[in-house]
Order: C-alpha cells, then sequence, then structure tokens
C-alpha cells in the first residue's frame, strides 16, 4: 500500500471494505450449525396377509440406527434444534402414519455439551417438527452417530393398494 | 502476495466451506401395499338340513329350520380408482321340487373399512348369483362372529316334485370377485 512513502487512500478504503466482508463472514461461519445425514432408506417390509378377514398389523418400525446423523453447533450459537418433517416423493397417503424418535445420544468430545429430548416417538408431519436439540457449552458441539428410528403406522388394507414413497427431512436450525 | 490478495484467497476459501456446509438432509421410505382378495366361511365343516316326515296323514312334510352358524370372512384392498368387489354363491346341483335358499346379513364384528352390502334372500342355483356387492378396501375381522352372517335354508317350491333322497351333498360355492 505504499509507493515511494505515500498511502494510497483507494487501496486503504478497499482493504477496509474487504477486512469488513471478512468480518461479517467470520461471525456467520462462526455461528453456522451444520448436519450430515447418513444411514439407509427405509422400504418397509409388509408380510403378506394369508387368512381372509384380517388385516394389515398395521405398526413398523425400522432398525434403531435406520437414519444416523451429525450435528455441528458452534459456541456462539448455543442452541440449535434438529426438526423433521416429510414430504410425499411422488405419492403418499395421509393415512400412513411416519414417527421417528432417537435412539442414541452420539458421540462427542465436548463434555458439558448436552443432546435432549427426541427419545419417545413423535408424529412427523409436512411442516417441521422439533425432534431434539443440542446445547454448545464452552465448546463446539459436534455430535457424530446420533440414531434416528423410524416408524409407520396406520398400514391397512382400506388403503388403495400401490406404492408409496415419502423424504423424511431432517433439519438443524438455530432455536 | 500481499495482504489484500491473501485476505481474498481466505473468503474464497470461506465461501467454498459455507457452500459445502449443510443444514438438511433426508432419507427416504417407501412401502408397497399390494391388492389383496381373500375369502373364506368360518367355522369350518359341514351342517345338514333335514326334511322331517309327517306323522299325520294329509300333513306336509316339515322344512327344517335355516342354519345360521357360517360367517363370511373376507380382506379385500384394491387399487387406487380400482373397481369393488362382489361375493357371489352358487350351488353344484340343485334338488328337485325344493330351493336352497341364502341370505348374508350387513356384516358385524371387527372389522373396518368399506365393507360390503347384502342382496338379501336369493334362491341359490348353479349359476352363481350376487350375496354381497360394493366391498372397496376392507377386513371382516377373522372367524366366526365377524363378517356377515349367513343364513342358509331349504323349502319346498314344488311338492309334486318332491322326491325320497338321502345324503344328497350340496357344496356352495362362494367367489369374491369385481
Amino acid at each position: 500500500m505504499r509507493r515511494n512513502g505515500f498511502i494510497n487512500p483507494i487501496e486503504i478504503c478497499y482493504t477496509k471494505y474487504i477486512l469488513f466482508i471478512l468480518f461479517i463472514m467470520f461471525s456467520y461461519q462462526y455461528k453456522a450449525q451444520t448436519m450430515t445425514v447418513t444411514g439407509s432408506n427405509w422400504a418397509v417390509s409388509i408380510p403378506t396377509i394369508t387368512e381372509a378377514g384380517n388385516n394389515y398389523a398395521g405398526l413398523y418400525e425400522s432398525a434403531t440406527n435406520q437414519v444416523i446423523l451429525a450435528v455441528s453447533v458452534p459456541l456462539l450459537l448455543g442452541n440449535a434444534k434438529v426438526s423433521v418433517h416429510y414430504s410425499a416423493n411422488p405419492t403418499w397417503n395421509s393415512s400412513l402414519i411416519l414417527s421417528a424418535k432417537r435412539t442414541s445420544n452420539g458421540t462427542t468430545l465436548c463434555a458439558l455439551c448436552s443432546i435432549t429430548g427426541g427419545t419417545a416417538y413423535q408424529t412427523i408431519t409436512q411442516t417441521d417438527i422439533e425432534l431434539f436439540r443440542i446445547q454448545a457449552v464452552l465448546a463446539l458441539a459436534s455430535y457424530t452417530g446420533i440414531n434416528i428410528q423410524l416408524q409407520l403406522s396406520g398400514v391397512s388394507v382400506t388403503i388403495p393398494a400401490t406404492s408409496y414413497q415419502s423424504q423424511v427431512v431432517f433439519t438443524v436450525s438455530a432455536i | 502476495m500481499n495482504l489484500t490478495v491473501r485476505i481474498q484467497c481466505l473468503m474464497i476459501s470461506m465461501l467454498s466451506h459455507a457452500a459445502l456446509s449443510q443444514t438438511t438432509g433426508n432419507r427416504t421410505v417407501s412401502v408397497a401395499l399390494p391388492v389383496v382378495t381373500l375369502l373364506d366361511i368360518e367355522p369350518p365343516g359341514n351342517f345338514a338340513l333335514n326334511f322331517t316326515a309327517p306323522t299325520e296323514a294329509g300333513v306336509a312334510v316339515t322344512a327344517p329350520a335355516a342354519n345360521t352358524t357360517k360367517w363370511i370372512n373376507y380382506t379385500s384392498a384394491i387399487a387406487p380408482g380400482g373397481l369393488t368387489r362382489r361375493v357371489t354363491a352358487s350351488i353344484n346341483q340343485t334338488i328337485p321340487g325344493v330351493n336352497i335358499t341364502l341370505q348374508a346379513a350387513a356384516a358385524s364384528g371387527a372389522g373396518g373399512g368399506t365393507l360390503g352390502t347384502s342382496s338379501g334372500l336369493v334362491t341359490l342355483s348353479t349359476t352363481a348369483v350376487n350375496i354381497i356387492t360394493g366391498i372397496g378396501g376392507a377386513f371382516t375381522g377373522n372367524g366366526a362372529n365377524n363378517g356377515h352372517r349367513l343364513t342358509i335354508g331349504i323349502t319346498v317350491n314344488t311338492y309334486a316334485n318332491l322326491s325320497a333322497r338321502t345324503n344328497t351333498p350340496i357344496i356352495i360355492t362362494y367367489t369374491i370377485t369385481e
């Protein structure tokens, strides 16, 4: 910025501008929570009805680790919630009820951080519902291996016989 | 590399990181519900309908009381927009001089869905006749006291055509179809 002992005022302005943007980005980055969803899709296996007059059992559960979440919540954010909703993809029936619950706390290096809620089945709707919370204390709360179990209920012969598919969408956000 | 360039590199790096950071993810749940068409009669087994001979000259034979021990159970799952189902009944042979009649009652018990409607009292022949219609996606429940109770009787239609006979097996065939 110095040329021949002079400071170019345009360069000073430009640098300040860049630093300001950098500050904003740092703030954003420091507050950003992230999530990764692994595990596998769930193709529900429905046993065949073999006796006339019977209906399906109606309620089916996935593996306890059907969905595995990794969530990071930065210290500045403090608390974050993981929400879930479903969206038909392309066809779903409103009589088919999806539920989800958290079956493990996952692992974290942050001793004081906590993960709470979501250990009982909660019905998943088409709008986000809170499944569980993570609180960051004195450190980045980075949890991996948070297992999620899914449940499907309402399966019945009264529902038109065809294939149904939905996406279960998990979202982490600030509280 | 001067300071400005370094800052710009840092910004690009942070922008890349921000672009790769995710706050959402999903998994798919899929379920396939097949078409189901099941029917049976509960409890299993045969029953007898015996006319009673009169003990007084000039008196007609006495028709037996109708049998009401049998129930129709069914499970029906139909495709979207599919046709409703019906239950038909027929017998393997007729007996001269008598009618074999059948009536399905309204569905009762542990069932659910769009259960069928009785066609009322029908006389059975070797040609299938509707006894229950309008079955949608439905299940009656399993076993006796679930589904449609059947009242099966035998009556004289033409006395002149009656002849003495023993152990004439009549097989009633029930079919659930569209």
